[in-house]
């Protein structure tokens, strides 16, 4: 099967010197929940963003359902980003709108012209997001100011808008690293499911080495811009954990223990 | 602190003689000496400026009895040319309401333009900005003498003068609010693959609305005050009845139109702080 | 599907609606009352391009005999703005003490003395001008005079604004403390609102930079006068000169001001 995603000998370094990525290559093939770990300036954040070309690659190519992203300009880039959605860690929602309104900011990259512009949604589009409100548990939200929302609930609107993108590919940067520890597992539980039931490809920066290790079916680890281990969770060793982060498991669990579900503990 | 001074903190010596002791500060040690220097510098300059100003104190002083006389004419309000105050001060009121709606159109495209973070197009900030920044920087009132001579008497002249500077004020505060939107917010709507324009519109201007509508409200103020002294340098509104009846020594006239100013001013000052207050 | 979806909350809606309907008739009537019509300049267009290529552009000279003058009316300017300022700035910290209920001796007397300030605000500077030149005659002294009231006027009831957002705390615990008013002002207010005092005094030095041009035009002296009397006398593109020598003056005085202000709120 042709993968979604595939990354090709891409590297990227900044103007200030810093190698964010060297050489790395992968694929992501549908339906996969993927985590990439790593400690701080491993290069976590730029690979996700080379994905929609957030940030420009100096080398290689990142081929995106059969394109290369690097290539396209204008237009075309667009209709490329909008097969890609993508959840922040600080929501980026537009505080000042409705959370309805928020939800369908999904929809622009579909309009053309004027309707996109003074954002004219059709009635389809605007019962889809109202349908996904329901299904997230927000429905009773949907005309609220979205500043008037919890984080958590928040994060879920950031997740409905990237969903009205209908994407093949959802990219999250650090989706709870500004949660509390049970809206962070609501809004893992709902990637997990609402990736599953769509057939959508998903790649989640993560913090948490447990988290990572109880929701993908694939982990990557990153070091300093390169891969030093990419496989399925249980082979994830304690002498590879200790390659990527420079430090023992022991040191990177706060509570001690490593698959402790009920302590979703921040790692280092 | 000295050894002497922890001895006499602690009890253990007695209090040394007044001779001994060196003065003990009481201030920060890093002070800010930038203001010292400020008020200082202010003050000279301030001075310097007075005597090349060169003015006839004396002179004035004498003539200062007359003060109180022109406000007692004043204040001898003269209702009989009210029709002409009355319909002056409604022109003031639309141009000075007109020029602002216009402005706020014109201004929302240029800060469009003149912003970093919507385009991405470092010279055409760098140029919206410059050109605006030259015309906020000439008084309304040389814009307004210009449009006068090339649009010829009325208020054609006084709206599309009072738009030059408007327009510039608010293409600067609202290019600075636009860019205070937070960079995270644009790449969210950047990566579902929207247009900058559409980013533009559904976005940035609906998070920078509640700040439009304060510059907006500041500015009305102004554009009134300003169109109220228009008439002065030879465009019509009430500022023409009021230095038209000053020189014709028309004191209760001019007292008459200076009130209502004057209120009008007020009302708008206060209806300003009301929306503020309902806005936060 | 028969029924639309709304966007937003019905109440906000209706808010937002209310509000256009509110701008647009405002608009209609304004234009009515005014008979201003856009296309007036457009139809104007040639005319106006014509005034600007051909009498405006390029920017001349001056005769040389006048350029010192030109220069020492920009200092008049500078000088008047500079003076007025700082003497309006010295009253108004000194009446705006009373202007506060927090802060003044006197409470039941500050509605007083921050309604005669709003009073003097609200005329603006030309028509003080305009006043002043009926009683006292037509020179740069009356032009100091009208700056410094309506710089006065608004300083003192910024400094007032200043003084309640500030020192609320400080003057209660010196209050407590049992000190005098003047120790209060000396020990309290004034520590705590000094920068944020200057930084209205800087605004209020910008502003009157382009109050005294104005000021000017009508009488005041000044390069206002100076550029008046060019366009009274249709020398079109030495008028334009002299704009630019204002702007690049306004900017200046603009750079300069906001870097004092960065220095001060450091």
């Amino acid at each position: 099967m042709e993968p979604i995603l595939r990354f090709d000998n891409v590297s990227k370094h900044y103007p200030n010197g810093v190698h964010a990525l060297k050489g790395v290559s992968f694929e992501v093939a549908e339906g996969e929940f993927i985590s990439v770990i790593g400690p701080s300036g491993s290069g976590k954040s730029t690979l996700l963003r080379a994905i929609n070309r957030l940030i420009p690659i100096n080398g290689g190519t990142v081929w995106l359902d059969g394109q290369a992203v690097s290539a396209q300009r204008g237009t075309a880039l667009r209709q490329l980003r909008r097969k890609v959605g993508m959840i922040f860690q600080n929501y980026n929602l537009v505080y000042s709108l409705s959370v309805l309104q928020n939800v369908l900011h999904g929809r622009l990259g579909y309009m053309g012209g004027l309707k996109g512009v003074f954002g004219l949604y059709s009635e389809e589009d605007k019962q889809e997001g109202l349908d996904l409100l329901k299904e997230l548990g927000l429905e009773e939200f949907a005309y609220n100011r979205a500043s008037d929302l919890s984080g958590g609930q928040k994060q879920r609107v950031g997740i409905a808008r990237a969903i009205m993108q209908q994407p093949k590919l959802l990219l999250c940067d650090e989706p709870i690293a500004s949660l509390d520890p049970s809206s962070a597992k609501t809004i893992m539980d709902l990637l997990k499911s609402m990736t599953q039931k769509r057939n959508i490809a998903c790649i989640v920066n993560l913090h948490q080495l447990d988290v990572a290790l109880k929701y993908s079916t694939r982990i990557i680890g990153l070091s300093k811009g390169e891969i030093v281990f990419d496989g399925r969770p249980e082979e994830l060793d304690d002498a590879t954990i200790e390659r990527i982060y420079g430090t023992s498991r022991e040191n990177l669990m706060i509570g001690g223990h490593g698959n402790d579900q009920a302590d979703p503990a921040h790692c280092a | 602190m000295n050894a002497e001074m922890v001895k006499y903190a602690s009890g253990t010596a007695a209090r040394p003689a007044r001779s001994e002791r060196t003065k003990i500060p009481v201030k920060c040690r890093r002070r800010n000496r930038f203001i010292p220097a400020f008020l200082a510098g202010t003050a000279v300059l301030s001075i310097l400026s007075l005597l090349y100003l060169d003015i006839d104190w004396a002179k004035m002083a004498s003539r200062v009895p007359d003060i109180g006389l022109v406000f007692w004419d004043l204040f001898h309000l003269d209702f009989s040319n009210m029709d002409l105050i009355f319909s002056s001060l409604v022109e003031t009121i639309s141009i000075a309401v007109l020029s602002l709606l216009y402005s706020l159109i014109l201004g929302i495209l240029f800060g469009m333009l003149a912003a970093r973070n919507i385009f991405r197009l470092p010279w055409l900030s760098v140029l919206t900005q410059s050109f605006f920044t030259f015309l906020r920087a000439v008084p309304t009132p040389v814009w307004v003498l210009l449009m006068l001579v090339c649009l010829g008497m009325g208020p054609e002249a006084g709206v599309a003068g009072l738009c030059v500077h408007t327009t510039a004020f608010f293409t600067k505060s609202f290019a600075q609010s636009f860019e205070s939107i937070p960079d995270e917010t644009i790449e969210a709507l950047e990566v579902t693959g929207a247009s900058r324009l559409s980013i533009f519109v559904n976005a940035v201007l609906p998070a920078a609305l509640s700040q439009i509508v304060a510059w907006a409200g500041m500015r009305l103020e102004t554009n009134f005050s300003e169109c109220a002294i228009l008439g002065m340098v030879g465009a019509g509104g009430v500022g023409y009845v009021i230095s038209n009846s000053l020189q014709g020594y028309d004191y209760g006239t001019a007292g008459v139109a200076i009130l209502l100013v004057f209120l009008v001013a007020y009302s708008i000052e206060r209806l300003f702080v009301r929306v503020k207050k309902k806005f936060y | 599907m028969t029924k639309r979806i709304p966007l937003i909350a019905r109440d906000l809606k209706r808010l937002y609606t209310g509000f256009l309907l509110a701008a647009v008739a405002l608009f209609l009537l304004c234009s009515y009352l005014t008979e201003f019509n856009p296309m007036v300049l457009v139809a104007n267009g040639d005319a106006f391009w014509e005034f600007i290529t051909e009498d405006f552009l390029p920017p001349a000279l001056p005769p040389a005999s006048r350029i010192p003058g030109i220069f020492s009316s920009v200092l008049v300017t500078l000088a008047l703005a500079m003076s007025a300022t700082t003497v309006a700035a010295i009253l108004a910290f000194f009446v705006a003490l009373f202007g506060s209920e927090k802060v003044s001796p006197f409470p039941r007397f500050a509605k007083v003395v921050r309604g005669f300030a709003t009073f003097l605000r609200n005329i603006p500077a030309l028509v003080w001008a305009f006043i002043l030149f009926s009683s006292l005659g037509i020179g740069t002294g009356v032009g100091f005079v009208a700056l410094c009231i309506t710089s006065f006027a608004f300083m003192v009831r910024a400094f007032v604004e200043t003084m309640e957002d500030v020192s609320q705390d400080c003057v209660e615990s010196l209050q407590a403390v049992g000190a005098t008013f003047p120790q209060r002002v000396a020990q309290a207010i004034l520590p705590s609102c000094l920068s944020g005092f200057l930084s209205w005094f800087l605004y209020c030095v910008e502003v009157n930079i382009r109050a005294s041009t104005i000021v000017g035009m009508v009488g005041g002296g000044g390069v206002g006068l100076t550029l008046f009397s060019y366009i009274k006398s249709f020398h079109y593109d030495i008028a334009l000169s002299i704009i630019l020598l204002i702007a690049a003056m306004v900017i200046v005085v603009d750079q300069i001001t906001g870097k004092l202000r960065k220095e001060l709120l450091k």
